[in-house]
């Protein structure tokens, strides 16, 4: 790829004359951090974005792809972030989507795309039932099975984006594993990470990215960790390490609660945890073992069937939304587009949010505008959120900005128990710093903070205490004294700290 | 002077796409006209001259536009909210009706009659509206598909009282109910002439709604809901009190665009009076048009109206059919809802954007 430069219709660079090689059985790692451009130039190789200019040589030859299936046809494949599978199918059924063996020209064959992909996964020595529903795999095998798909396709250059962002540490071996057998067999790969460990374990060579800019390209044997995060950041990142503050009485109690999904699936099975004042306290876990469910139970947008939630010793537990919000709790959603904004509203509607029956703001039901304006432009200069005008609409920010704009607000309201999910997925490092700066800040004025985050490196850095989800219960519980990723990684797993 | 700028930049964001829709209509239009075999040009002057340019006419298109204008801020208080109210003619039919029956039944001084209608027409709206509502709380039905359906069962059951029990006697042809009492017209601006203040009065909601919609925390709420209930949902915002208090709302605005009519224009409730005229439809499209915006909706219902009541000249004078008219507000429609113009603007701002980059490099 020769002097890429990709700008999005809202006018962010994500590119910026970007260029990068790949050659045959070669694992190259693409580093940066969230929001470097690792993302965009892949999905340009992939065919998912057009680049604004540049070009794509492929095997000397230059190249357009207007659709994945362009890239795909020259044999390109992706494993994507999140997955793009069929729930309720099988493994087989899945991995020949779009390609399937037939019948007559006609039917679809199942017995023989089972066959094929059996044969498939011994050739790659990627163990996997092809019987088995996909919704019901554990997400190591979904990603399996995700790989098995590119291959069915006849790939032999295999983007993975971020792949060991959604799995244990165990898994995260295993994977890299498949990656070295993949590229002895001939496959070349490009793996897009932030995680520099698995970069040093793997790769060959390391394309390093900052802001839309190609820094270096350097062989993985000539150099270290320290040296690539420097690059990776731009200036030697500060390891300020965090002091306790004390603890003081009980903010948040929650005991034993129970609840069912649909069909009677269990979601939350007997969870209890307490959050006290001063203490940020994480909840750590592989996505989708009852976290957001805990969260939206305890914030009153769900209703567990049994259990206690206590929230300054007062009884919350089936509270609506606005007298749970009263009763002194803020939350910055895990999902900032879905859930902690509407795009098509503008910023001072946005800021506004479960801050309109305020007195400052609304006096009996009329909006106070002028009010309303003052102190949201200075709320949102005081978080250095990057915006020309509150009447422009939320979906024209940035990600960064728009995730600072919705901690600002959840933080203006000083409540005593602040629960943040996710406060920094997918904004660059110095909004990250900042988000992080402002949740210390939080509890060290006496707020209780419970923290979810799938960045398991930012979870352990602010938690004074965490705790560990897995298949709907608090399967552990470690100070930060305690807690290495090794002993969290066994208990997100299931496991226990016996051994 | 910032500020006048300011402001008449608003209303230019409020206005020009539905502009650019109108002209692409027209054009469409003179296609068709052209094919039939007429000069569009001079089809378009007379058509415009039959509907803005001449006092009679002028009048009789702010006249026709009064339910229309009116209908539209209905659609628009419900659909801010994400709730489609495809009601509007089955709650102005109930809301004219109901109102109609306490004019001309309800004994006592004309000015307490006159409150006690207007209060038991936005009641009739609002309660077949709140009915809609209901139902989909409570079991789930679409309310698009409720509020359509009770268009019908309201226009048959109000043809049913005005064809036998409170029938007008003393026409053997026409099926209405008697006359409202005089002195509760609402009075005409020049006499003779059926324009009467039921357009200010329609303005003056215009500018009601405006306030309810920026301004209060109702219209906060309710907008909000309508962008992303989950967020809504997640500030504390209760669903259903927004949408039962936004389809009262809305049904009781509804009501007010048949009392008006019947007040200003007919005096009376008759069969059919606002099926055959489409003014709730015409409404529905006037607030599509200026996306949801009331001051765009109050412009595009007369634009409408005009367009109506010029079409009705143009069959007169020249044999076109009024077909004409009904296909280019059609198409008006149709350029509105496409996205086109959404994406050039997009586009536009890229460019802007990239020129900046460019200046900056420098």
């Amino acid at each position: 790829m020769k002097h890429i430069t990709k700008i999005y219709g809202n006018g962010v660079l994500a590119n910026d004359d970007m260029s990068l090689d790949l050659n045959e059985s070669e694992i190259l790692a693409v580093v940066g951090e969230n929001g470097a451009g690792k993302s965009t130039i892949m999905k340009i190789l992939y065919g998912l974005e057009q680049p604004t200019a540049g070009e794509i040589i492929l095997r000397g030859e230059k190249k357009c792809f207007r659709t994945p299936q362009d890239a795909m046809k020259s044999g390109i494949g992706m494993v994507q972030q999140n997955f793009m599978l069929l729930p309720p199918f099988t493994v087989a059924e899945n991995v020949v989507y779009g390609n399937e063996p037939r019948k007559n020209h006609l039917l679809f064959d199942r017995t023989k795309a089972q066959k094929e992909v059996d044969e498939l996964s011994r050739r790659y020595g990627l163990a996997i039932d092809s019987s088995l529903i996909v919704q019901d795999c554990p997400v190591g095998l979904q990603q399996r099975c995700e790989i098995l798909k590119v291959l069915y396709q006849n790939a032999d250059i295999i983007i993975f984006d971020e792949p060991s962002a959604v799995l244990t540490p165990q898994e995260v071996d295993g994977l890299l594993e498949t990656l070295r057998n993949l590229a002895k067999v001939g496959k070349s790969i490009i793996l897009i990470t932030h995680k520099l460990n698995e970069v040093m374990a793997v790769s060959d060579r390391c394309v390093v990215m900052r802001s839309g800019k190609h820094i270096a390209t350097v062989k993985t044997s000539e150099t270290n960790t320290k040296e690539l995060s420097a690059m990776m950041v731009g200036r030697e990142i500060s390891d300020a390490s965090i002091q306790p503050v004390s603890t003081g009485k009980t903010v948040l109690d929650v005991e034993h609660l129970v609840m069912h999904g649909e069909a009677g699936k269990p979601i939350l099975k007997d969870c209890s945890l307490h959050v006290e004042e001063g203490e940020i306290v994480g909840i750590a876990g592989v996505s989708g073992n009852g976290q957001t469910e805990l969260l939206h139970t305890i914030t009153g947008l769900m209703h567990a069937e049994s259990g206690s939630i206590k929230l300054n010793g007062k009884e919350i537990f089936g509270n609506d939304v606005r007298s749970i919000r009263e009763a002194g709790c803020a939350y910055v959603p895990e999902d900032r587009n879905t859930m902690g904004c509407a795009l098509k509203a503008s910023l001072s509607e946005t800021m506004l949010m479960a801050h309109q029956d305020e007195k400052e703001f609304n006096h009996n039901g009329i909006l106070q505008h002028g009010k309303v304006t003052e102190k949201f432009n200075e709320l949102l200069q005081e978080y250095d959120v990057k915006y020309s005008s509150l009447q422009q609409e939320a979906g024209e920010l940035s990600g960064g900005n728009l995730q600072k704009l919705i901690v600002a607000r959840e933080m203006s309201h000083n409540a005593k128990l602040l629960i943040i999910s996710e406060p920094t997925r997918g904004v660059d490092i110095g909004a990250m710093e900042f988000i992080h700066n402002q949740v210390l800040a939080q509890r060290d004025a006496g707020a209780a903070v419970l923290l979810v985050s799938s960045d398991l490196s930012e979870l352990l850095k602010l938690s004074d205490r965490v705790y560990v989800m897995y298949d709907g219960q608090i399967n552990g519980e470690l100070t930060r004294a305690e807690t290495t990723s090794q002993k969290v990684g066994m208990l997100m797993m299931g496991g226990t700290l016996d051994e | 002077m910032n500020k006048i700028k300011e402001s008449l930049l608003k209303l230019w964001n409020v206005l020009w796409r539905p502009l650019i829709a109108i002209i692409l209509g027209l054009i469409v239009g003179a296609v068709v006209i052209l094919i039939v075999g007429y000069n569009p040009i001079s089809i378009y002057a007379t058509m415009f001259q039959k509907s803005f340019f001449t006092v009679y006419y002028l009048l009789q298109s702010l006249t026709r536009s009064v339910p229309i204008i009116v209908c539209s801020l209905s659609v628009i208080a419900a659909w801010r909210a994400g709730y489609i109210n495809l009601g509007a003619e089955g709650q102005m039919i109930l809301g004219g009706f109901a109102a109609t029956v306490v004019a001309v039944y309800m004994p006592g001084p004309v000015f307490l009659v006159m409150i006690a209608a207007i209060l038991s027409g936005m009641v009739a709206g609002a309660a077949y509206a709140l009915f809609a509502a209901f139902i989909y709380d409570k079991f789930n039905v679409s309310i698009v598909i409720s509020t359509l359906m009770m268009n019908y069962i309201a226009n048959y059951i109000t043809t049913y009282f005005i064809t036998f029990p409170l029938r007008d006697p003393s026409n053997s042809i026409a099926i209405q109910t008697r006359e409202i009492p005089v002195a509760m017209h609402l009075p005409r601006i020049i006499s003779n002439k059926p324009f009467n203040i039921g357009f200010f009065i329609a303005l003056g909601l215009v500018f009601l709604m405006m306030f309810i919609v920026s301004s209060t925390k109702f219209g906060y709420e309710s907008k909000m809901t309508g962008l992303n209930p989950v967020f809504a949902q997640y500030g504390g915002v209760k669903k259903s009190k927004v949408m039962y208090s936004t389809m009262a709302l809305s049904g009781a605005i509804a009501a007010c665009a048949g009392m008006l009519e019947i007040f200003g224009v007919k005096f009376r409730f008759s069969e059919g009076m606002f099926t055959s005229t489409s003014y709730a439809w015409t409404g529905l499209m006037a607030g599509l048009i200026s996306a949801l915006h009331p001051v765009g909706a109050f412009f595009s219902s007369i634009f409408l109206a005009g367009m109506q009541v010029g079409g009705q000249s143009i069959q007169l004078s020249t044999g076109i059919p009024v077909q004409v008219a009904t296909l280019i507000q059609s198409t008006i429609m149709l350029f509105v809802s496409v996205h086109l113009f959404a994406n050039f603007k997009k586009r536009r701002k890229k460019k802007d954007v990239v020129n900046l980059k460019k200046a900056g490099d420098k």
